[in-house]
């Protein structure tokens, strides 16, 4: 009835460095995205954003990134994710961008698009592996996301699948 | 015999202009400050990215008329802009570190409205 509703931004951070995704802090990129939005929308729209803002989720080996914010402002904080160009951490200026993937009024919801997201970026790694020990690790953690799919409805935020597949690529 | 079917047309305006026009004047604290017409806009677009960013400083905005001695211009700007420039002039409270305010004199849709001000009127 009467709530404070939110928006949940489902990004995954795109970069050709390894290295940029590891530095991943949940802070730094709270104030990344909070000087973003001043630079672009201004002083109305860092202070209309950063009252309900808060980076609910991050994975650093997927890039995965879980922002929220009030469900009145959220587009100036969606329009604002492709200006952000860099990452910086001790120093170093790692260049990328936010690709946003889904916009979800509650966690779960963004929860059980990010479950089939990695499903389908699982058969595309599987697709295109070249090496045969990459090519098992990725086919067994396949097959187990599907079993789990037949034994429970749900399974957890797949943070094992996708880490496995990161690991198998690197 | 039946009366003949009349056709009805109904044209509905819910806003037919694009453009809002302002005529502003500028004050400032102390006197003997002047601004050539660049660094008016400068001030203008400034105040717009202050408060609502570059987005909004992009907004098409432009400045029809200005008169140097007094300080006053028209300005036009689409109407979905018209909230926020004009919020934006407000809260403008400084120049190069001289206070000055914006003073709006007259809003209109139209251009023509802006030739004849009935608050200046005189009665003989």
């Amino acid at each position: 009835m009467v709530r404070f509703k939110h928006r949940y931004l489902l990004c995954e951070l795109v970069s050709d460095d390894p290295r940029c995704r590891l530095s991943l802090d949940d802070r730094v990129l709270g104030v990344l995205v909070r000087d973003t939005i001043a630079r672009v929308h201004g002083t109305f729209g860092a202070a209309a954003c950063s009252i309900g803002f808060a980076v609910r989720y991050l994975n650093a080996y997927t890039g995965i990134v879980l922002l929220r914010c009030r469900k009145e402002f959220y587009q100036l904080v969606w329009s604002a994710l492709p200006f952000i160009t860099y990452l910086e951490n001790k120093g170093h200026r790692y260049p990328c961008f936010f690709n946003t993937l889904h916009v979800g009024g509650t966690i779960r919801t963004c929860q059980k698009f990010l479950i089939q997201y990695n499903r389908r970026q699982l058969l595309i790694l599987l697709q295109n592996c070249t090496d045969e020990g990459e090519r098992e690790a990725i086919q067994k953690s396949v097959t187990r996301s599907c079993l789990l799919e037949e034994e429970s409805g749900e399974e957890g935020l797949s943070d094992s699948g996708g880490e496995e597949a990161a690991e198998a690529m690197e | 015999m039946p009366a003949p079917a009349t056709t009805y047309e109904r044209v509905v305006y819910k806003n037919p202009s694009e453009y809002h026009y302002m005529k502003v004047c500028l004050e400032f604290q102390d006197h003997g400050v002047g601004l050539n017409a660049a660094q008016f806009k400068q001030l203008l677009i400034s105040a717009l990215k202050d408060l609502f960013g570059e987005v909004d400083a992009a907004l098409p905005l432009d400045v029809l008329t200005y008169e140097e001695k007094t300080l006053s211009a028209i300005l036009r700007i689409c109407s979905s802009g018209l909230v926020k420039l004009w919020s934006s002039l407000t809260l403008l409270g400084s120049y190069k570190g001289k206070k000055c305010a914006f003073r709006v004199i007259q809003v209109s849709p139209f251009l023509l409205a802006l030739s004849g001000n009935s608050r200046e009127l005189v009665l003989d």
